[in-house]
């Protein structure tokens, strides 16, 4: 291991210590996981659907929660390193300021990660006792995307977080997090009403912000299985490479912009 | 520069910018410290201490003039390899215990694992956290063990240099004792040392030479002994009021 891989893997060891550590992460899933095992009783007239309906909401309810988790932790880590003045022993080692931006946001994606486990831990739970069959491929497909997903959220607020104070980022980042369906489909919508100019700019716009609800197959994975019968089979590989390359492409872009920002920035 | 010279500091002019207008609170400070010395940085609040020590270490950058540190530039990695540094009081990571924090600083030092699972324990001891204090998590720490904690990461290392920024804040008096003899250990090992501090009775306790830097400019830099013989029955700390209010009123010290 080089001694820049290994700074990484360091300066994101010690978030993730204290996602272990901090109550809040364990509050955010217990008190979720009891509204999503109370799903567990919604049987209703025995209509099925009626149990899939709830059982994606709650996957939804779990994402989102995990994408609200991960905006939080990393809009404050930078925040917390000068108010704590954490950032000065820490950049006075031989640790370049890429190396620490770079670990910190390991840090964030693998404290997501590890909510999300603890999601899917009772999803599962939950899914096993009601008996109703999923694409196991493709749910696990499901929870890759939510990974990748994760770390476009957590780059992006990387970035908002160097521009903007605290506050700032994390309301940009929910809004372009909560509004990305909403916001995509409102761009194909106007791209027929605009002029040129305004089409290019529109076009623009949607390469600028990363399509957030690309990395959701959650609703595909619970439908997956209908009255016995797949009718949503995993995704060829092809698409999954092409969403990791999206991803990276994204994380990166949004993280060397964070770098530059930070890179001479008197601290 | 001089290869023997373990910090070089040329013209260093540090503002800091606020929308149009900037603010200087360094203004061409030159000095040097070799190998071995034991240097005190002293001056009042607002003097450019703390703005001349973040250069040293990369923090910010110079609005004009050079700071050479090993012979590198301040901030290099190379640099920092051979450097232990104590930044002013600060709250480290709440959720690790002391020996982790240890652990993650050394790790970053590139320390070998096993040459920290000796040190540590001692390390810890040294700067008066043993009993088990380590294997808790630092958030039940109070002000003066944090400080102590952060004594011990600059030394985990075993740094040539140490450049320590107001040297013993946050420490009681007890504190302050154990922190001198661990200083007067390395100094006698020939570590370099640097420190800002604003009390004279440590500066004198310590060092072979002292730097006074008053509103971002050199005031003086003088060896210990030619300090006290100025000073002669004065004492140093009305010799330094003097030499500042001289200063304010536009004489030269």
């Amino acid at each position: 291991m080089t001694a820049q891989v290994r700074n990484v893997f360091l300066i994101g060891r010690t978030l993730l210590y204290e996602a272990w550590r901090r109550r809040e992460v364990y509050a955010i899933v217990l008190i979720t996981s009891i509204i999503v095992g109370a799903l567990r009783f919604v049987h209703f007239f025995d209509i099925p659907e009626l149990s899939k309906f709830y059982r994606e909401i709650a996957l939804k309810v779990m994402n989102v929660t995990t994408a609200a988790t991960v905006i939080l932790l990393a809009a404050r880590q930078l925040p917390r390193e000068f108010a704590n003045r954490t950032i000065y022993p820490l950049l006075a080692k031989p640790v370049s300021r890429l190396e620490f931006l770079v670990g910190k946001f390991l840090g964030v994606v693998m404290a997501g990660v590890f909510c999300y486990a603890l999601f899917m831990a009772v999803f599962v739970t939950v899914n096993a006792t009601l008996q109703v069959p999923v694409e196991k491929s493709l749910f696990l497909q499901s929870v890759y995307l939510q990974i990748l997903q994760l770390s476009v959220v957590a780059s992006l607020v990387f970035l908002l977080s160097m521009v903007l104070n605290t506050d700032a980022a994390i309301t940009l980042a929910a809004i372009l997090y909560l509004f990305s369906q909403t916001f995509m489909n409102l761009t194909s919508y106007l791209y027929d009403y605009v002029d040129r100019v305004g089409q290019w700019f529109l076009v623009a716009l949607m390469y600028a912000v990363p399509q957030i609800t690309l990395f959701d197959a959650s609703a595909k994975a619970v439908h997956s299985v209908n009255r016995g019968e797949t009718i949503w089979h995993a995704m060829p590989a092809w698409v999954l490479y092409a969403l990791t390359g999206y991803a990276a492409a994204y994380s990166c872009l949004f993280l060397a912009g964070a770098y530059l920002l930070f890179r001479r920035r008197p601290l | 520069m001089d290869q023997e010279n373990v910090i070089d500091i040329r013209g260093l002019v540090v503002d800091y910018r606020t929308g149009r207008s900037a603010t200087r609170a360094v203004n061409g400070a030159t000095f040097s410290v070799a190998r071995g010395e034991c240097v005190g940085f002293i001056g009042p609040n607002g003097a450019g201490k703390s703005s001349t020590i973040k250069a040293m270490m990369g923090f910010l950058f110079p609005t004009k003039g050079e700071v050479r540190i090993f012979g590198e530039p301040a901030g290099a990695v190379e640099s920092k390899l051979r450097i232990g540094y104590l930044p002013e009081v600060t709250l480290y990571y709440p959720f690790l215990k002391g020996t982790e924090l240890l652990e993650l600083y050394g790790g970053l030092h590139r320390v070998p694992r096993s040459r920290l699972r000796e040190r540590i324990p001692t390390l810890l001891e040294e700067v008066g956290l043993g009993d088990g204090a380590g294997e808790r998590l630092i958030r039940t720490y109070s002000k003066g063990m944090q400080q102590r904690l952060g004594i011990a990461q600059a030394l985990i290392a075993e740094p040539e240099c140490l450049i320590f920024d107001e040297l013993s804040s946050g420490l009681d008096p007890v504190g302050r004792h154990d922190l001198r003899k661990v200083l007067l250990d390395l100094k006698a090992k020939g570590a370099t040392i640097f420190f800002s501090s604003h009390e004279l009775y440590e500066v004198e306790a310590l060092c072979d030479r002292v730097i006074a830097i008053h509103r971002g400019e050199i005031l003086f830099d003088k060896s210990l002994d030619s300090l006290l013989g100025d000073a002669s029955d004065a004492g140093l700390e009305n010799h330094f009021m003097s030499l500042i209010r001289r200063r304010d009123e536009g004489g030269t010290p």
